[in-house]
């Protein structure tokens, strides 16, 4: 008898929703996928489902962007603030005036108003938006970059599986990319300090062949270890010196000169403009989860004069990026989304702020298996709570999950601890869908 | 104050107990307890296990597990020359006594410890420092779960053991969830929602019982305290409301005139405290009942212990073997039984009669023949891991790994010339140095998988370069300068950082390298030293 | 100015259109809080009539309101809105100019009680107008970086001053705050969010200099990467040779108005910094700067999470007074006389009076 060892079950691995999940999991046994139908794995339905790979750019708006100032307007009430909300491409929808080109693309993106998440400080709040699910004592959850790298990336991929640009300072130790359970071959590539990755260009005192050829070293003493020994974290720690060469080969990825100077110039001078645009090269070769942190938007003073400045750069670029890909033809493939770890009080403070405020808040989707020009979720006239279709973490991720083609019902094993993706009894919003 | 027990409760919890075979004698030693109940498994079911492992593998694997570091060179030589029949005892408890016992036995259980904090808020929650003092000072394990549960912030040597409740205060869920994981080995957050719904030990009771103890607990400016009242509601699945009970995990509860809520007066004096705590940087005085003390008390009474004795055990356990006896770690009840639940039983007697010890546990496991199996297993399915049948691979900690690369790089012939005192200190201040660099790994868990990161870092990181593949005075690249012969050169790295001759393969291999770098040896030799210590061999516990 | 030892003194303008007899201004020592009166939303300016008890004043409901400070009931009556936060009112003879985030420049008979005209002004939020010393002109600042000069009768366009940047260094949208009238009506200066000022001849519409006050705005790269600050407040000397300009100074955390209040003070027309005041005990921005009818000490208030009112000697060096004001003030008036002071803020509008 399997020892029973945490409130999931095999019952739990029946997939609801089809054939779903190509994983590279494969290479690392720990991880064999229990979910049924994940188990069928034959070629020809694994080439269909690379075919629809489906790859994810997570604008993660650091420090809490506000609802009221964004998707979920409230003009001329006590709590609105000074924003005129205007008509989108979906008719009966209102935007907050701050957001005219994303307005005029609305009816390919899908608004979430009614999110209660509840956590309203920065380090819990972040965790929670990241995962779907608070970290357990024991028990470290993959974020949701981690995942889609576990799920959508290629065995054979000379490209990084799951980046993360975080380049201020400010609330970045909150929002740390984690891999969780799953260990750190999901971790991310984080850039903190630039917009090109860390060691991964050969350093000037070595040559090529040189760093090739100790790498072959390397390889023969490995292998005389290996020889009647097996484990995971073994396998894991060869596999990733076998990456070394592909990722270092896909560095000009990272290189925003590489871009025409005309869609440079499309999507802006801003570091935020540059980054996304080096997301869209990666997510175009593959790169199956990239995060852009944009810090940082927590605004107890000077909400307005705050929102005034970032908003219009967050238009833009989310405009561009959704129109870049649509003329490349991926926005069925590519997700774009935008998160923080909360919204912003309603109540306005006497610096003209707002606080933090998880009670009643906004996110979007576009793209990659969302349905276009919904809006989910009401919030009451001052903006205090949520009314109707209100969504927790763990409804938001499991829909965000679908919608990408994976089954979030599926089961990870921890040792023979079966963990589902997401908590149990939390279910997707069909309606959103595509 | 009252204990009683709830009946329904009693039963689950003590099935799942109830020992499955008769303990063995409580005198004999505890590796021949380990080895005849690991064993006896083997044998029932028909399982060989893997050799001894060698002598150069098993000082370099008590080496690591002890101390936290590779054996340097000369440690290993006298070692495997050593002909005296109890070199082995011996060298554990040389290794026992040195500085590097107390450091890396502190950073591990401090580890242990704060796991859930470490992956949320690592500058929080540390107890390091009061760890080291603690175990220096060869406080047990039952003193340093009062330290930590019941801290005194007045007293400088326990004073940072604060941090541990400080860093969950804010949380008392969290907290009452972290208390039973690191202290019991029970993780009971499924049972906040609701009864667990296959772990029949584990109701909703059990976590808002435990609640209970600890849910008066709070910051007060920065000063950890405690109400003297309080009661913890909670909703039922099904049904009305209820009010939990201060209730252990084994079902015994503690019957108080505190289980209530705090009157208007009260809630007013605790604001009024914590202003004043703010005001004069001290702690607001310690209640007349504290629930918390009432938990600590309660854990360790002979019937009631069973939870904090096995939960330590088996974690030492999991350490040093690599797999627990009860695996997951947190997982330790009815359903989940342990792989040998009689020698778990009897770790657990053993520890709790003499005086929670850790240090006779940890010297009883690593003496055992189950601890020294060779990792080298031929056969095409290696037997489960359950049966401790071949020795595991353990994944270096992120301190292991930085103090090796330091000792590994340096000139052996450096330690041979010392005298042992010296060695030690010398030892010890490569090893202190190298706590920023370990900052750059990841703390092995379960199933631990090594990223690209690392093999990046390794690979074209500035840092490795300089620090690890310089060949300056008193490093083994600076005293490759004065080596010509190649096989010569090639037997002085792989001893120096592997603690073992090359065999012939790796000799060929890397004579042959040499070979075609006739006109840059020494750059030759520095890639021969990074292949060494980025190959596998180097990476694990073995 | 002419000092002769006793507390009247002679004060004339350079070119004396007009001459005025003043009072030497109460001494600050003597300020004191009169009455306070709640408000459920923050007020942003206000515009007392002259030889009254009443005052205009315009807030985040949107409305513009009047309200009688001396009625025995607080009773603020709505007189119409705007399509935002209203932002400045002022007095033209009994037209009331309101302004707003809207863009629109309302002009209203205050008389008739019946709106005039309503001008679209600018294309993004206006932040301040002020009217002409005679009351001839009306100048609006506003987002879109255009300082525009009315005439307060007819709403017609005199001049469009063009001076300050549309976009900050960092490529994101600037914001131009402050605009005033020298007291002869020469001259107006308006600042922006930089810190740029630029003084223009009221007359011309041209750029005379301009001044550069860039500690006003802190631009963080490293940890937020968004800004804070920006010139809030400018008020030039009654004789029009200094201009003091109001904001605050650095700032660490830039979720938060905690930068000190700062206000410096130029020899506009040589460029020179007199002074470059720092206040230590009070964080936040000043909103409103004002100099004595004598110019015997500059009246700064404005605030972060709490309000402060203070006042500095005439070479802006020292501080005379310093108030803990009842809430973030936005703007205050000044009686000609220097003696009585209205601040609106924060949910709140305080009646301050010296002696």
């Amino acid at each position: 008898m399997r020892a029973k060892s945490f409130c999931g079950s095999v019952d739990h691995a029946i997939s609801r929703r089809g054939f779903l999940g190509a994983t590279v999991a494969a290479g690392a046994s720990a991880f064999a996928d229990m979910t049924g139908l994940d188990q069928l794995g034959s070629s020809a339905l694994a080439s269909q489902m690379k075919k629809n790979q489906k790859r994810v750019i997570l604008l993660w708006l650091a420090g809490g962007a506000s609802q009221l100032e964004t998707f979920d307007p409230k003009p001329g009430v006590q709590t609105g603030g000074p924003f005129r909300a205007i008509p989108t491409s979906v008719p009966g929808v209102h935007i907050s005036e701050l957001m005219p080109q994303m307005a005029k693309r609305m009816h390919k993106t899908c608004i979430i108003r009614g999110l209660n998440t509840k956590i309203g400080d920065h380090l819990n709040g972040a965790q929670l938006m990241l995962r779907g699910r608070r970290n357990e004592a024991g028990l470290k959850y993959p974020d949701i970059g981690a995942v889609v790298a576990r799920e959508m990336a290629r065995l054979e991929s000379q490209v990084p599986d799951h980046v993360t640009f975080y380049t201020q300072t400010e609330g970045r130790y909150y929002a740390l990319g984690d891999a969780g359970f799953f260990g750190a071959r999901f971790a991310p590539m984080e850039l903190t300090t630039e917009n090109r990755p860390g060691n991964i260009r050969r350093r000037d005192g070595i040559t090529a062949l040189d760093h090739q050829q100790r790498a072959d070293l390397r390889v023969l003493l490995s292998q005389q270890f290996a020889k009647g020994r097996s484990s995971s974290t073994l396998g894991s720690h060869n596999e990733a010196y076998e990456r070394v060469r592909g990722i270092m080969a896909s560095e000009t990825l990272f290189d925003v000169t590489q871009e025409p100077q005309k869609v440079r110039d499309r999507y802006g001078p801003t570091q935020f403009a540059e980054q996304t645009l080096i997301a869209r090269r990666l997510v175009e070769a593959g790169v199956p989860f990239v995060r852009i942190g944009r810090a940082w938007w927590d605004c107890h003073g000077q909400n307005f004069e705050t929102h005034q400045e970032m908003v219009p750069e967050l238009d833009h670029v989310m405009a561009t990026l959704i129109d870049d890909l649509h003329e490349r033809g991926l926005q069925d493939d590519v997700m774009v989304v935008t998160l923080s770890e909360f919204g912003r009080t309603p109540r306005i403070n006497a610096s003209l702020g707002r606080d933090h405020f998880a009670s009643a808040w906004s996110m979007s989707m576009t793209g990659g298996g969302i349905k276009g020009g919904a809006v989910w979720g009401k919030t009451d006239p001052l903006g205090n709570t949520v009314s109707d279709q209100e969504v927790n973490a763990g409804t938001l991720f499991a829909t965000l999950y679908a919608a990408l083609g994976i089954n979030p019902h599926k089961n990870y094993y921890v040792g023979s601890r079966p963990v589902p993706l997401v908590d149990e009894g939390i279910e997707e919003i069909d309606d959103l869908i595509a | 104050m009252l204990t009683h027990r709830i009946t329904l409760t009693i039963v689950l919890v003590f099935a799942g107990f109830a020992p499955a075979v008769e303990l063995l004698p409580a005198n004999k030693p505890i590796e021949t307890v380990i080895d005849l109940a690991i064993q006896a498994r083997l044998q029932a079911d028909g399982v060989q296990p893997a050799p001894q492992a060698d002598d150069a593998t098993l000082i370099r694997r008590l080496t690591l597990d002890l101390v936290g570091r590779i054996p340097t060179l000369v440690e290993t030589d006298d070692y495997v020359g050593s002909s005296d029949p109890n070199k082995r005892a011996k060298l554990v408890d040389r290794l026992m006594a040195s500085p590097g016992f107390v450091r890396f036995q502190a950073e591990q259980l401090d580890v242990m410890l704060n796991s859930t904090v470490a992956g949320d808020d690592r500058r929080q929650g540390s107890v390091r420092n009061y760890l080291r003092t603690a175990l220096a000072d060869g406080k047990t394990w039952d003193q340093i779960f009062r330290d930590l549960m019941l801290p005194n912030e007045d007293d400088p040597k326990t004073k940072s053991a604060v941090n541990f409740l400080k860093a969950r205060a804010r949380d008392t869920d969290r907290l009452t969830n972290d208390v039973s994981v690191a202290f019991f080995g029970v993780n009971v957050s499924c049972a906040q929602c609701h009864d667990h719904p296959l772990v029949a030990d584990w109701k909703q009771d059990h976590f808002y019982g435990m609640k209970s103890f600890l849910d008066r607990t709070y910051e007060a400016g920065n000063f950890l305290a405690e109400r003297g009242a309080g009661l913890v509601k909670f909703k039922p699945t099904r049904g009305p409301e209820r009010s939990a009970q201060m209730m252990f995990l084994t079902g015994t509860i503690v019957d108080s005139p505190t289980v209530r809520e705090l009157t208007k007066d009260e809630q007013k004096r605790e604001k009024e405290l914590i202003e004043k705590a703010k005001q004069d940087k001290k702690a607001p005085p310690a209640p007349p009942f504290s629930a918390r003390a009432q938990l600590v008390e309660l854990a360790l009474k002979p019937k009631e212990s069973q939870f904090f004795a096995r939960s330590i055990v088996n974690r030492l356990w999991y350490r040093l073997l690599g797999y627990g006896l009860v695996m997951p770690l947190d997982q330790m009840h009815s359903e989940n039984p342990a792989s040998h639940p009689a020698l778990l039983d009897w770790l657990a007697r053993d520890f709790r009669d003499h005086g929670y010890n850790l240090r006779q546990t940890i010297r009883g496991i690593v003496l055992s023949q189950t601890y020294s199996r060779s990792s080298i297993d031929p056969r095409e399915i290696p037997p489960a891991a359950s049966y401790f049948a071949v020795g595991r691979l353990k994944p270096l900690t992120p301190m292991q790994l930085a103090a090796s690369l330091r000792i590994a790089t340096r000139d052996p012939a450096g330690f041979a010339g010392m005298k042992p005192d010296e060695r030690e200190r010398q030892i010890e201040s490569l090893v202190s140095g190298a706590a920023g660099f370990a900052a750059y790994f990841e703390e092995p868990g379960d199933d631990f998988q090594i990223g690209v990161a690392e093999a990046l870092f390794f690979s074209n990181s500035d840092r490795i370069a300089q620090e690890f593949l310089n060949n300056h005075g008193g490093t083994l690249l600076g005293r490759l300068k004065t080596v010509t012969d190649p096989r010569e050169a090639v037997t002085l790295l792989v001893r120096t950082v592997y603690g073992r001759l090359p065999n012939a393969d790796e000799m060929k291999g890397l004579t042959d390298y040499l070979a075609r770098r006739t006109d840059r040896t020494p750059e030759a030799y520095k890639q021969i030293l990074w292949a060494l210590l980025t190959a596998s061999e180097f990476r694990f516990t073995y | 100015m002419i000092r002769c030892g006793s507390r009247l003194h002679r004060f004339s303008h350079t070119d004396s259109s007009f001459v005025r007899i003043v009072v030497a201004a109460p001494n600050p020592e003597k300020l004191k809080l009169v009455k306070d009166f709640g408000y459920p939303m923050p007020v942003f300016d206000v515009a007392p009539v002259p030889q009254s008890t009443r005052c205009f004043f315009g807030a985040a409901d949107f409305q513009v309101s009047e309200v009688d400070l001396a009625a025995t009931k607080w009773e603020p009556r709505k007189l119409y809105a705007h399509g935002s936060y209203v932002t400045t009112v002022t007095l033209a003879g009994s037209a009331l100019i309101s302004g707003g985030y809207d863009g629109q420049l309302i002009w209203w008979d205050t008389a008739k009680n019946q709106m005039i005209r309503s001008v679209e002004a600018h294309q993004k939020w206006i932040r301040k107008a002020v009217t002409s010393p005679d009351g001839r002109y009306v100048a609006s600042v506003a987002d879109d970086m255009v300082c525009r000069v009315w005439d307060a009768v007819s709403g017609k366009p005199v001049h469009e001053l063009k001076g300050h940047a549309p976009q900050t260094p960092q490529h994101f949208g600037s914001m131009l705050y402050a605009v005033t009238y020298s007291a002869d009506g020469k001259y107006l200066a308006t600042g922006d969010k930089v810190g740029h000022i630029v003084i223009w001849d009221a007359t011309t519409g041209k750029s005379v200099t301009t001044l550069e006050a860039p500690v006003m705005y802190t631009w963080d790269p490293k940890a937020r990467l968004h800004s804070i600050g920006g010139i809030r407040s400018l008020a030039f000397s009654p004789d029009g040779k200094r201009l003091a300009v109001g904001g605050m100074g650095k700032v660490g955390n830039i979720d938060h108005l905690e930068g000190k209040a700062r206000v410096e003070l130029f020899d506009w027309q040589s460029g020179q910094t007199i002074a470059q005041q720092e206040h230590d005990g009070q964080k936040g921005l000043v909103n409103r700067l004002a100099f004595a009818p004598d110019g015997s000490w500059l009246a700064a208030a404005g605030g972060g999470t709490q309000g402060f009112f203070y006042f500095l000697n005439s070479d802006a060096k020292k501080i005379l007074k310093d108030e803990k004001a009842p809430m973030h003030v936005h703007e205050f008036s000044l009686s000609p006389s220097g003696e009585e002071f209205v601040l609106v803020g924060h949910n709140r509008i305080a009646q301050y009076k010296l002696g």
